[in-house]
């Protein structure tokens, strides 16, 4: 009685010791959790985590933990995505492979589960902390404790959703969790509620960081950033955490609606007592497509930085660009109907959405134009940024034309759910999302870290890359078209089997391209004196970022800059006023700055409490959870001593510092 | 670094190349390999939104490999323009172009949207369409053909050349999804709601016909052969079936509601009445049916 | 791009940042009332499965509920002039009033629940009932909420005493006490009044 109360559903039974793979990777993860505990125990550095990084609410700092998690939960993503592509390439014919169905299913759905809540998202909320605050000239976000929340939110979310992992399962229903699939009529076991859980606190933290991100570029841009001086990335993540705000909310609603179904036996989206699972469908899309333009938006604006940058030439057609931005944020919320075409809603209403989403098209191409005479007489140069950026156009451009296709109601009552629509996505969240976050990753690491990553093996890794993305995807258009359907455990006809390998061999070449960025990261850290970046301006950059010390300054701006046009920096650059003012001769001031908290992090804990604890019925744990994080909210509420001054002198010494080095 | 990426680029386009040319191979299964009326025309749609759509994709790859060659730092140099940034005629064309393409494709689409909408039946086919219900049930078909008062588990005969109604719902398994790529659309299934689509099968053979809405853990498996053969011998076939296997009862069909995977196909010479009704009916319940309503 | 001047340093006004960030915020919570407003809509149509509302509801004692509320606001109101006053006792009784009335309107929406439930009204008994209870139970949640910040509010009156930070965060408690107001005068309007009629 006792034990129910306190471990709720949580038996011993749950946790998977006579599956090899699994506990394989449980014992993996938990070495590795181990080793890092120890390392950080035996150099006594876990005060300097804590101080300089956990409860840190420097932007720069939060955005390299964001983009740690993105790296880490990649890693993961794609061991998924090895076994799914290896499965696949077995069983062909009468052999089923090696992973059974209820294995199998879990994999797909935390691969989509992962890569897009986990590391997608991660990855865009880093690269605009690290670099958003420093394009409009800003000290910090507009909420820096929030910042910080929202990270730690992030994490709890992805490691609940992990945990599943070895401590029950996880939802075997796909990534959005269609009911009725996912009632508990057909998923009686813990993994939608992991699901559910892990999500709604992710997405908790995700809506909190765009109110931060809306509200830090609609008031702390500096004198003279008008919203038409704005840098173009400004401008495609203030458009993207718009859609955070609109559409988040109904994921919040979505998810926590089938909860209710799950726990209280409410009848939302069940197949009886009138419940209606399409709303649920119609809901999930509703944020669902937002979400993709969520994503894409950020990477559009980094295309726009790197390929001006790189052309050594301004933006083409800045003003059409924003305008495009706008027009996509708008329409990304008319669309959502077109993810489920083949429900019989009838022509009337299949052609305005598919109608609707091709006019997406329009600014889009208009956008790949734009940077394509951004480049038309420009002076080129070929670093691995503008790598991505040059794959990116090929990749992008099928990835759009196969999504226009699919908008055609008939075409996709051939090709819906098939692997032509994996193909499609992966062609566009790959090309088009996460080749720009490799873009601006390695354009801003600079800016991060002081020093530049080594160039010769990040143009390796970008050739495994995009040849193993091709080898990878474009055989799964060809399997759709012949009418192979997404999250298949295995097919009879030995002919299909080809197409599997090649992909499965695509699969192959892209570990090589992740392994050499690993390497990457190493040889350059090792390096990292011969690669540093003294000037603070490797790129020959164009915008405010580039105008301080690299690593920014904890305080990055000594003075608030003020601007008068887009890129600021390189006209200045131009003008030669660059070196007008020596800090020896100027006359610093204090800098006001908030101080770090650890409210953020405990509240982000006690959430993760709760929600496991929610999982498995656990309900004095779940009530400890709840009033904790409630309790630390109340807390820090009391606390007035938020924030401290760094003295001028300091500032000074940190300016010499960097003037000195610039000039050696 | 140039020619490398030049080299990489025309690899990858020439495996691509002779995957597609494979692909279009006649064992193919799927819409490029069409054996119905609806297929032939999604197939023609979608090589004409291709086509139309390779007016602009094809000028902006050859763009943006001939932009990063001739704009090179190594070869830029006199004609680099450091503040070009606007010119209304170049933005005007390449916000009209695509506009006219959509305008296009957007006619078309809603042309062949209702042209092509599963619940309407298919223009210029003569006669009297044949009925059949669909039932989804867990990781098998339930086919029943109402007047001819017979019924199969995950086998499906249909007649060259004759239209096919089929309704459809889905009972004990989750929403899934209708689908014979070579012969027409896919629709969804679905409990306590009835779906429709139209066929019309134009060459005899046996094809594939599967779920395309993973559904839990039998989808992989819950697909069926589906053959088309002329008229007169499907009206064999009915009879061959009618005279040498056992009705339907609504004891056998509550043991066709329990989940099983790789299920053979069967064969029912007749049903209990209303069958496909009363499954819709069942669902308006307060509880997850566990059998069939009483009645319709 | 100059440095700016000494006075710029300061350019980030927080005061207006932060109530802009409430602003979002409760523009979120429209959206998370209207999808739920949406969901009802969907599952009550006319012939929807289940016990039907219009034989439960009490529009009386629902009216009760609505004068609680409204009440609580306009003491509520008369809680900010006193602090702008700079009378802090008489902030703190009209905060306390608030709280009653608040507390007043929770305490009947919990025994009309429990008394729907007990009818037959239960939040299991079909989609259209759980859509009814999600949704009206949401708003009780957030006034729930709204409780326990008036209650915060009135122990850091005598800390804070009248200043800044007090003044700020009753602007947002303002804030968001009169938008769970709005939303009720929603829910009382189509949950209520349509579903009465």
């Amino acid at each position: 009685m006792l034990e129910h109360l306190l471990f709720g559903k949580l038996t011993l039974d749950d946790i998977p010791l006579n599956t090899p793979i699994i506990m394989g990777a449980g014992i993996f993860m938990a070495l590795v959790v181990l080793a890092t505990v120890a390392a950080i125990t035996v150099s006594k550095k876990w005060g300097y985590i804590w101080h300089e990084w956990v409860t840190s609410i420097d932007h720069k700092k939060i955005g390299i933990m964001y983009m740690l998690l993105a790296g880490v939960m990649l890693l993961r993503g794609f061991s998924d995505a090895i076994l799914m592509r290896s499965q696949q390439a077995i069983a062909a014919g009468g052999n089923m492979g090696y992973l059974p169905p209820e294995h199998y299913d879990q994999i797909f759905t935390a691969h989509g589960v992962i890569m897009i809540f986990f590391v997608a998202m991660p990855f865009m909320f880093g690269l605009m902390n690290m670099v958003l605050p420093l394009q409009i000239g800003a000290r910090d976000v507009a909420y820096p404790y929030l910042n910080n929340f929202s990270f730690w939110m992030t994490f709890v979310g992805a490691m609940l959703c992990n945990v599943s992992l070895v401590i029950g399962k996880f939802a075997a229903t796909g990534w959005l969790a269609y009911p009725p699939l996912s009632e508990l009529q057909y998923s009686p076991g813990v993994g939608v509620d992991y699901y559910v859980w892990g999500l709604q606190i992710a997405g908790i933290g995700t809506l909190v960081g765009g109110i931060n991100f809306i509200a830090t570029i609609m008031k702390m841009r500096c004198p003279g950033m008008t919203l038409m001086k704005m840098p173009i990335f400004v401008w495609s993540v203030l458009c993207a955490m718009i859609l955070v705000a609109l559409a988040f909310p109904i994921l919040t609603v979505t998810l926590a609606l089938l909860e209710l179904d799950r726990m209280m036996g409410m009848h939302f989206f069940t197949q009886f007592a009138g419940g209606n699972m399409m709303m649920y469908i119609n809901l999930i899309w509703a944020w669902g497509h937002p979400e993709v333009y969520i994503l894409v938006l950020p990477a559009f604006g980094i295309f726009s930085e790197v390929v001006a940058t790189f052309s050594r030439k301004k933006l083409f057609g800045y003003k059409t660009m924003v305008y495009a931005i706008a027009v996509i944020t708008v329409l990304s919320f008319i669309v959502w109907l077109h993810h489920f075409f083949t429900m019989g809603a009838g022509g009337d209403v299949n052609a305005f959405f598919g109608i609707a989403t091709m006019i997406i098209a329009v600014p889009t191409g208009v956008k790949v134009f734009n940077w394509l005479f951004t480049m038309y007489r420009g002076n080129i140069t070929l670093t691995t940024p503008m790598l991505w950026v040059t794959a990116f156009f090929t990749t992008f451009a099928i990835g759009g034309m196969t999504g226009v296709l699919m908008a055609i109601p008939p075409v996709d009552f051939q090709t819906h759910n098939s692997l032509f629509l994996i193909a499609h996505f992966h062609n566009v969240i790959i090309g088009g999302v996460l080749f720009g976050y490799f873009a601006g990753f390695i354009y801003w690491f600079p800016k991060a870290f002081g020093f530049k990553l080594d160039e010769k093996i990040g143009k390796w890794s970008f050739g495994f890359w995009v040849t193993g993305f091709y080898f990878a995807f474009m055989p799964l258009y060809v399997l759709g078209l012949a009418g192979v359907m997404r999250r298949t455990n295995h097919y009879a006809d030995v002919a299909l089997q080809p197409y599997f390998l090649v992909a499965a061999f695509g699969t192959a070449l892209i570990f090589v391209g992740i392994m050499l960025q690993l390497l990457q990261l190493y040889v350059s850290f090792r390096n990292r004196e011969q690669l540093r970046d003294k000037t603070g301006d490797p790129w020959n950059g164009r915008t405010l970022e580039w105008s301080i010390a690299s690593p920014a300054p904890v305080y990055n701006f000594a003075f608030t800059p003020e601007v008068s046009t887009i890129d600021p920096f390189w006209e200045e650059k131009q003008n030669q006023q660059h070196t007008a003012k020596h800090p020896e001769t100027t006359q610093y001031n204090d800098v006001h700055m908030p101080k770090n908290t650890s409210a953020g992090v405990i509240i982000a804990i006690f959430s993760g409490i709760f929600g496991f604890a929610m999982v498995w019925n656990m309900w004095p744990a779940a009530v400890i959870g709840f009033v904790g994080a409630i309790a630390t909210v109340i807390v820090r509420t009391f606390n007035t001593d938020v924030d401290y001054y760094i003295k001028a002198d300091e500032v000074k010494e940190t300016e010499m510092a960097h003037y000195k080095e610039a000039l050696s | 670094m140039i020619n490398r990426i030049c080299k990489v680029t025309a690899q990858i386009a020439l495996v691509g190349a002779v995957l597609f040319l494979v692909g279009c191979h006649s064992d193919m299964t799927g819409v490029l390999n069409p054996k119905g009326i609806i297929t032939y025309q999604e197939r023609q749609l979608l090589f004409d939104a291709v086509a139309l759509m390779l007016i602009v994709v094809i000028p902006v790859i050859i763009m943006s490999f001939a932009f990063i060659y001739r704009y090179h730092q190594s070869h830029s140099g006199r004609d680099y323009r450091p503040n070009w940034s606007h010119n209304v005629l170049l933005e005007s064309i390449w916000w009209g172009v695509p506009c006219v393409i959509i305008v296009i494709l957007g006619i078309m689409t809603w042309h062949m949207s209702h042209k092509l909408d599963p619940y309407r039946p298919i223009d210029g086919v003569e006669g009297e369409p044949l009925k059949v219900q669909v039932v989804a049930l867990p990781w098998k078909w339930l086919f029943v053909y109402p007047e001819q008062d017979i019924a199969t588990v995950n086998y499906l005969e249909l007649p060259k050349g004759r239209q096919v109604a089929f309704e459809l719902t889905s009972d004990n398994v989750p929403m899934s999804a209708f689908f014979v790529p070579q012969i027409g659309s896919q629709i969804y299934t679905m409990a306590r709601m009835k779906t429709q689509l139209h066929l019309v099968a134009t060459e005899t053979g046996t094809f594939k016909g599967l779920n395309s809405q993973y559904n839990g853990d039998g989808f992989s498996d819950m697909h069926f052969p589906v053959k088309v053969v002329e008229p007169a011998e499907l009206d064999e076939w009915f009879q061959k079936v009618k005279s040498e296997s056992k009705p339907l009862s609504e004891d056998k069909y509550n043991l066709l509601r329990q989940p099983s995977i790789a299920a053979p196909a069967q064969y029912f010479s007749g049903v209990t009445p209303n069958l496909f009704k009363r499954v819709i009916k069942s669902y308006k319940l307060s509880e997850h049916p566990s059998k069939l309503a009483a009645t319709a | 791009m100059s440095a700016g001047a000494l006075a710029h340093d300061h350019h980030h006004d927080s005061e207006s940042t932060d109530v802009f960030g409430f602003w979002l915020y409760i523009l979120t919570d429209c959206i998370l009332f209207a999808s739920l407003f949406a969901t009802y809509l969907v599952l009550n149509h006319p012939d929807a499965y289940g016990p039907a509302f219009k034989e439960h509801v009490n529009l009386a004692y629902v009216l009760w509920e609505t004068f609680l509320l409204l009440g609580s606001n306009f003491t509520f109101g008369l809680s900010v002039l006193s602090l702008n006053k700079g009378k802090l006792a008489m902030t703190q009784f009209w905060l306390v009033l608030t709280f009653i009335l608040g507390a007043g309107f929770v305490g009947m929406e919990i025994n009309e629940f429990v008394a729907l439930a007990h009818e037959g009204f239960h939040w299991q008994a079909s989609g259209a009932a759980s859509a009814f209870f999600t949704l009206v139970g949401t708003h009780g949640l957030h006034v729930s909420f709204g409780l326990l910040w008036i209650l915060i509010t009135i122990f850091q009156l005598p800390i804070f005493k009248v200043s800044q930070i007090m003044k700020r965060r009753i602007i947002y408690l303002g804030l968001f006490w009169n938008f769970l107001d709005i939303v009720w005068i929603f829910l009382f309007s189509i949950v209520y009044l349509m579903g009465a009629v």
